[in-house]
């Protein structure tokens, strides 16, 4: 048995021991907690480790395997995501504990704070005193049991698992309700406790998912797709589209979800021109690549391993699920030819993808759908969803169609659901919280794997300031112009802000708190390397690219992502139409685009008379409309499109 | 977004056992919670027929031109200066004064910016973290019976001394809170309370706490009554400490959505945003805490007879 003395050793030094004594095989015990957070995080070997005192935030969180002992009380989310193992609590535990655990036993003997068990996949988590306000919210599977009483709004919009309450029951959450309670179950539970040496004689009542939330009422008529161009392509008012809308609710009675992004005639980087005189000539340099410099890193500013892109482009985050398996392997395999990054997006990391792309990004949502340390150990960077552009403050949907049992499986659901994410973190409710949840994530990875947060566009002078304080390595700003697989159309048009408000805000914000250190990248309709320059001007050190990427690997723009039957088989799950889809010369085809994305970055850079696209600045722009030069403050000069247009022609 | 601690030693014999080192190091466990700013209430010995007032002046010729302006007004008012000291960027005043406190106070807002009015309170508050403002306000030897304290990650409003907690309800003598959390309903409760005639100091939702506890206070209710109505009252995400000459309470939004732990035994109550700050106070010891359900609210007393 070894000792670590957290009284003479900070927490991620003990961290590390504990992954070393884990490989080792050897037990630890932990002297002088003093309630601090973080301990035992990101522990992969089946060790034993006894607290002598009281833990904080998030102990034995993101682990698999692992038993704590703790003598004394927790903080909040204790054994948060933990796959296998468990924790014995001896005091109390804080809110959300055992949140997200996907196969653990956490075990409380005192009372646990509220939204116990918030988003748990699988497991058991135990109170043996007294639940508080929304037990079991949200959660879609395992077992929570209750020795004591419920608290309020127990099982609060639960998607599956089972709740069991020895004691008073309060007020139902939506959508939950009682039912007999199955003797061999009962059995099971007691054979639990006996494990656990918790002597218990008495009964439950079951709380389970009443299922009328699970599935929208009626689905959406099949009708023949209108693409994207031609939906929006009459400016009159009663156009195709708006008729189309009409008919459907007529006979649904609610809002349509559909695919892709804003529709409306919005301020976008197409009303920027660059001021500076361009040699068209030089943009027949055939060697012009050769010419230019712009690999771009992102993501050291703290210590970590940054990304190294071979040019300022990544990406977007899309998810495996609103995304078929194959469409995400033709993505990671370009991403790889061009030396840029992709993003697993919202539903874990599959094996092939992580095979192909060289760089990966993991990120992290709300509901923790298919979010497990292995994974996270595996990344190159990983990233915090807090919104999206396109649908800003909601969460992600994935009809029932698209939720299919391997989908369910990796995402740690039902199968055969119409997947609302939940649209807020669980242990983020505040700035506060996100500094310890972003301290969670280091210590997880030995502080080696950059840490981004992704941020729709809504209020976002204030959350870039957040992101700034709350140490981010880099942020993905995320304008309306971006795409979403599924999202009420109202949402799609009315809610977002513009990618060019967006990056002017974030420049504003980071210039007012000294915090131009920390990397924006820019997305949000961004559509080749002329619009990626004009970010870079406007203060974006990359962007990233999803639709366009999309489109480059076959997609037809017909606004049916979210049905589940997409004719090209991108973003389907139904393996009819998916093998339409064909990887190897897909992911030519992006690869094709995104080499041709750096030869225009390079040929204007070039043309421009720079070497770097690093070195554009505001100074080589002009706004075309009075709008663009009212949100990014640029002179208005709408004599350039014409030249703009020539430009475009030419490259 | 923030951190908060208070803590109240029950008996006056307990008196100098030292608020002011026991806030500091509760603050500094949780100050990951605030980087940008911390502050604290402290309530020192009242003397009878004398108030004291704090403003944050700035530094230089703007503090000095903010000096000028306190003390004219203090003139205006007849309110004699016996003890001033100019300590960091704020100008704090002894005064004797008895005369219409509310008219006074929202006078010398426009002399300068008011940090606290009180017999005993004093609320010093500055940019940086608890050992920062520490090295510039000595508070660390500071004895008394009870405080509150703050570390503070702004969000919305700005990184500034005015900005930080706690804040004095604006109008009323030695009344203060320290909040972390949104208060959703702010205009609309904001606009009630102006129709009253109450004068805000600053666009922060957590002022709004302290003038809204502060006139029930003067509407008769004592201060547990004041707690239980603003669970009803606010909406939002709330945990938040008040303090008075005498009394520390606090309160948690239904929601439950904000952390807060407490520590209680026969000499002293501790409360504090997560349990590090209450170890701070016993390093190496299993404390036996608990955490204040949804919706409820407490008071205590210091022992008056001190």
């Amino acid at each position: 048995m070894a000792t670590i003395d957290l009284s003479v050793t900070t927490v991620r030094e003990a961290n590390e021991l504990l992954r070393k004594y884990g490989a080792d095989g050897i037990d630890v015990e932990v002297l002088n907690p003093d309630a601090r957070h973080h301990i035992g995080v990101g522990l992969t070997h089946p060790i034993n480790v006894h607290i002598k005192g009281s833990a904080g935030y998030f102990c034995g969180g993101l682990t698999d395997g692992p038993r704590f002992h703790v003598d004394n009380n927790v903080g909040w989310g204790v054994g948060d995501n933990m796959l296998n193992g468990s924790i014995v609590v001896d005091g109390n535990a804080s809110a959300i504990p055992g949140v997200a655990i996907r196969g653990a036993e956490v075990v409380v003997k005192g009372n646990i704070g509220s939204r116990a068990g918030q988003v748990m996949k699988a497991g058991t988590l135990l109170a043996c005193g007294n639940a508080s306000f929304m037990a079991g919210y949200m959660m879609y599977g395992g077992r929570l049991v209750i020795l004591g009483n419920s608290g309020e709004k127990v099982g609060q919009d639960m998607t599956g698992g089972d709740i069991y309450v020895a004691g008073k029951i309060g007020e139902m959450g939506t959508d939950a309700m009682l039912i007999d309670l199955p003797q061999k179950e009962r059995d099971e539970i007691l054979a639990f406790l006996d494990k656990y040496k918790i002597p218990f004689t008495g009964t439950f009542q079951k709380i389970v998912n009443a299922g009328k939330k699970l599935r929208y009422p009626k689905t959406e008529p099949r009708r023949r797709a209108i693409p994207f161009f031609e939906s929006f392509a009459d400016n009159s008012y009663w156009n195709a589209k708006v008729q189309e809308d009409i008919h459907v609710k007529s006979q649904i009675g609610r809002y349509r979800i559909r695919g892709y992004g804003a529709s409306r005639p919005m301020p976008h980087l197409s009303d920027i021109a660059f001021k500076k005189d361009i040699r068209i000539g030089a943009m027949t340099d055939p060697d012009v690549i050769s010419k230019i410099e712009m690999k771009t890193e992102v993501g050291g500013r703290s210590g970590a391993n940054p990304l190294k892109l071979s040019m300022p482009v990544m990406i977007a985050p899309m998810s495996y699920g609103a995304l078929s398996k194959s469409a995400k392997l033709a993505l990671a395999i370009a991403s790889r030819l061009s030396g840029i990054s992709e993003n697993t997006g919202e539903g874990g990391m599959s094996k092939e993808q992580r095979e192909e792309a060289h760089q990966l990004i993991y990120q992290c949502l709300a509901g923790r759908l298919g979010w497990n340390i292995h994974d996270m150990q595996k990344a190159n960077g990983l990233e915090i969803y807090i919104s999206q552009g396109a649908k800003p403050g909601l969460g992600g949907q994935l009809m029932a169609k698209k939720v299919t049992p391997e989908i369910a499986r990796i995402r740690g659901i039902p199968a055969g659901i119409d997947l609302r994410s939940p649209s807020r973190h669980p242990d983020v409710l505040g700035a506060d919280d996100l500094v310890i949840k972003v301290e969670e994530f280091r210590e997880a990875t030995g502080y080696r794997v950059p840490v981004s947060v992704k941020l729709g566009a809504g209020r976002v002078r204030d959350d870039i300031k957040i992101a700034w304080k709350d140490g981010f390595d880099f942020v993905e700003l995320d304008g309306m112009q971006g795409s979403t697989g599924a999202a009420g159309n109202e949402v799609l048009e009315f809610v977002g802000i513009p990618t060019l408000s967006a990056i002017q805000e974030a420049r504003d914000a980071l210039t007012e708190v000294g915090g131009l250190d920390m990397p924006v990248i820019l997305m949000g309709g961004i559509k080749d390397g002329i619009d990626t320059i004009k970010a870079l001007a406007l203060g974006a050190h990359a962007v990233a690219m999803g639709t366009s990427a999309i489109i480059a690997g076959g997609c037809i723009a017909c606004l049916q992502c979210h049905a589940g039957t997409c004719v090209t088989g991108i973003a389907t799950q139904d393996p009819e139409h998916e093998k339409r889809y064909n990887v190897p010369v897909e992911a030519r085809n992006i690869h094709h685009f995104l080499e041709s994305v750096r030869w225009q970055i390079a040929a204007i850079t070039h043309a421009m008379g720079y070497s770097n696209p690093h070195q554009v600045t505001r100074d080589d722009l002009v706004a075309l409309t009075p709008e663009a030069a009212a949100i990014t403050r640029l002179p208005y000069h709408p004599e350039y499109r014409e030249r703009d247009q020539g430009l475009l022609k030419a490259s | 977004m923030c951190g908060i601690a208070g803590i109240l030693y029950k008996n006056s014999a307990a008196a100098d056992s030292g608020v002011g080192k026991a806030l500091i190091d509760m603050l500094d466990a949780c100050q990951h919670r605030g980087p940008d700013s911390t502050g604290f209430s402290l309530y020192r010995d009242p003397v009878p027929g004398h108030l004291r007032l704090r403003f944050i002046v700035g530094d230089g010729e703007v503090a000095a031109k903010a000096i000028e302006r306190v003390k004219t007004k203090l003139t205006e008012f007849q309110a004699k200066i016996v003890e001033e000291e100019q300590r960091g960027s704020s100008f704090a005043v002894l005064v004797k004064f008895d005369g219409d406190l509310q008219k006074f106070a929202f006078e010398m807002e426009h002399a300068a910016k008011l940090s606290s009015i009180g017999e005993s309170l004093d609320i010093i508050k500055d940019l940086g973290g608890a050992f920062d403002v520490d090295n510039v306000y000595k508070i660390e030897n500071f004895k008394g019976t009870h405080g509150i304290g703050h570390v503070r990650l702004a969000t919305e409003s700005d990184v500034a001394p005015e900005a930080t907690h706690p804040f004095w309800a604006t109008g009323f003598s030695d009344i203060s809170i320290v909040h972390n959390g949104q208060i959703t309903n702010y205009y609309k409760m904001r606009r009630r309370l102006e129709k009253r005639g109450y004068f805000f100091n600053t666009d922060n939702d957590s002022e709004l706490i302290a003038v809204y506890l502060a006139d029930k206070l003067k509407h008769g209710f004592s201060l547990k009554d004041a707690l239980k109505t603003s669970i009803e009252d606010l909406d939002g995400t709330f945990s938040f400490l008040v303090s008075t000459k005498d009394e520390i309470g606090y309160a948690k939004d239904k929601l439950a959505a904000k952390p807060m732990v407490k520590y209680e035994d026969d000499k002293i109550i501790a409360i504090a945003s997560e349990e590090v700050s209450l170890n701070r106070l016993f390093p190496g010891r299993a404390l036996n805490t608990s955490e204040p359900a949804p919706g409820t609210y407490d008071t205590w007393q210091r022992s008056i007879s001190a």
